[in-house]
């Protein structure tokens, strides 16, 4: 495929979403907590998801998860991501959050990747002002 | 919970179908997108036998090809090209691949209710020749998925469907061979449709050889994208007995949304069809076992296999034995996906279930040709939009039970 590679997409982030892409600069994976019902909130909103309370605070996460479903992305992905092939795409259920996210498996095998193992946050720069949640397997 | 009055379209019976039209999907590179809605509203007004004038609200759904086709079609331009003269308001209904179910609710509630008499739905796209391949992809990587929270990790439609499909596996034991038999169900209906792109013969080796694209998911596991166009007519069914003998009528629709984020899907591996299939079939009054055919939205196979099993044709992890072994086949115990699906007839963005609910009648009014299905009082439609957001589940038939 002749394409030339493109720059990667970066977040477009939303201004109430900040402290968590600035945390991810500083190793530190955040979701936010609602103080009035106590409802764990993933990704960051302007208002509680269960009883639209505007008094949400930021937690730190303990960065550990479970795969919930994953893809070895092989072939035909956006054109920014060719180089990158293969690689590993998959929903992570933050277990004692209980919220999920979308992120990438990294510092594996792409195919030694399995539903429900276990996995823990990283975090990988892609440029000065963005650095990306990741995540790799816990290895027992 | 479910069934109750107020959950229910309460349009039962009320409107129906009258008139179908849909161009063959396939490369056009030489015409305007425009002439795809043209062709087809013109088939559909003449399948209707109706005066045109007659048409009092048109409904373009949206094009994603190009923006600037797509403020041709917000503003008026299939109205005027039509020549129609009695139209009130043309206005755009668009829920992404739900549009022609929530199209056809939206058009039967103004029917309903007396603001509107007779409704064209009409749809064209050219994303077969108006983008090219690497563009398309890179469109949908950034259509409908998050920006923020998804786009930065490379996620696109194989992928979001590679997803599905590996939960899915994990959680019945199922094996990509039984996701290869749904494309090779769709392609049996394809070789009896002039309107479909694929129509040679297709067997499971042949998909299991396909390159893979995102694990398990192969290429021809994956639709692509085409131009077309289709309309139908959507009118009271009091007006419609008077213009034919077999009305399609409304008989049940049922809907939820579960996402805007992939990501934050409570259930990738059944998602909302449970629930959307039994609103549906309650307002009916009628059960699976009584539907003669099931057109279920594709567009990849797991979702067919999935919206096929939740809505109750068969038991959760049942459902690729009964394609693999032929009940969904053309002369097959439930019919399934006749017109080949957005796997075999090719995907036109909001067009692959306008395509959809057009086959849905075409069978029902008895004009499907070679794969007719004998007899067809009733079926089951079903579409979803975006990243597989939500679950729409229409009920149709050409008596009210």
């Amino acid at each position: 495929m002749n394409v030339q590679a493109k720059p990667k997409p970066v977040p477009v982030i939303s201004s109430w979403a900040k402290p968590f892409w600035d945390a991810a600069k500083e190793g530190k994976l955040l979701y936010q907590r609602c103080k009035d019902c106590n409802t764990n909130v993933f990704y960051p909103r302007i208002a509680c998801t269960n009883c639209f309370s505007d008094n949400l605070e930021w937690v730190e996460s303990s960065g550990k998860g479970t795969v919930y479903t994953y893809t070895v992305v092989e072939s035909n992905p956006p054109s920014a991501f060719i180089q990158d092939l293969p690689f590993v795409i998959a929903i992570i259920k933050l277990e004692e959050e209980g919220v999920q996210m979308l992120s990438n498996i990294v510092d594996c095998d792409p195919h030694e990747v399995e539903c429900d193992m276990p996995v823990e946050v990283v975090f990988e720069k892609l440029n000065d002002e963005i650095t990306l949640p990741k995540f790799k397997p816990i290895k027992a | 919970m479910i069934g109750k009055e107020e959950e229910m379209s309460n349009l039962r019976g009320k409107v129906a179908i009258v008139g179908i039209g849909e161009i063959p999907t396939a490369r056009y590179p030489e015409t305007a997108a425009i002439s795809y809605a043209i062709e087809s509203a013109k088939m559909a007004i003449r399948d209707a036998g109706i005066n045109k004038e007659e048409i009092d609200y048109v409904m373009p759904t949206a094009s994603l090809y190009s923006p600037a086709f797509n403020t041709e079609l917000v503003t008026c331009r299939v109205v005027e090209e039509l020549g129609l003269k009695n139209v009130k308001k043309n206005c755009q209904v668009f829920a992404g691949g739900s549009s022609s179910s929530c199209g056809l609710e939206m058009a039967g509630a103004l029917i309903n209710s007396g603001a509107a008499s007779t409704i064209l739905f009409v749809h064209s796209d050219k994303l077969g020749t108006g983008v090219d391949l690497q563009a398309g992809i890179d469109l949908f990587a950034a259509s409908g998925v998050s920006l923020e929270w998804e786009v930065p990790y490379g996620q696109h439609y194989s992928s979001i469907a590679a997803l599905a499909c590996t939960r899915y596996l994990y959680e019945t034991g199922n094996t990509p061979e039984h996701l290869a038999a749904v494309c090779v169900s769709n392609r049996k209906w394809a070789e009896l449709n002039p309107n479909a792109f694929f129509r040679k013969p297709l067997s499971i080796e042949e998909v299991m050889a396909s390159k893979m694209l995102s694990t398990p998911l192969r290429a021809k596991m994956s639709n692509m994208l085409f131009d077309g166009g289709s309309a139908f007519i959507v009118t009271s069914a009091e007006r419609a007995r008077d213009i034919t003998d077999r009305p399609v009528y409304l008989l049940g629709e049922g809907g939820t949304v579960t996402h805007f984020v992939y990501s934050q899907e409570p259930d990738v591996s059944r998602f909302g069809w449970a629930k959307a299939g039994k609103m549906a079939f309650e307002e009916a009054g009628l059960s699976p076992k009584d539907v003669d055919i099931a057109e279920i939205y594709d567009s990849y196979p797991i979702f067919q296999l999935i919206g096929f099993e939740e809505l109750g044709f068969c038991e959760r992890g049942q459902g690729g034995e009964i394609f693999m072994r032929g009940d969904t086949w053309p002369g097959g115990k439930i019919p399934t996906t006749t017109n080949g699906g957005m796997l075999s007839q090719g995907h036109t963005g909001a067009g692959g279930a306008v395509a959809l609910m057009v086959e849905t009648c075409r069978q029902l009014m008895g004009k499907a040709g070679e794969r007719q299905v004998p007899g067809a009082r009733f079926a089951v439609e079903t579409a979803t939009g975006g990243t597989y957001m939500d679950a729409q589940v229409t009920i149709l038939g050409t008596e009210i039970p």
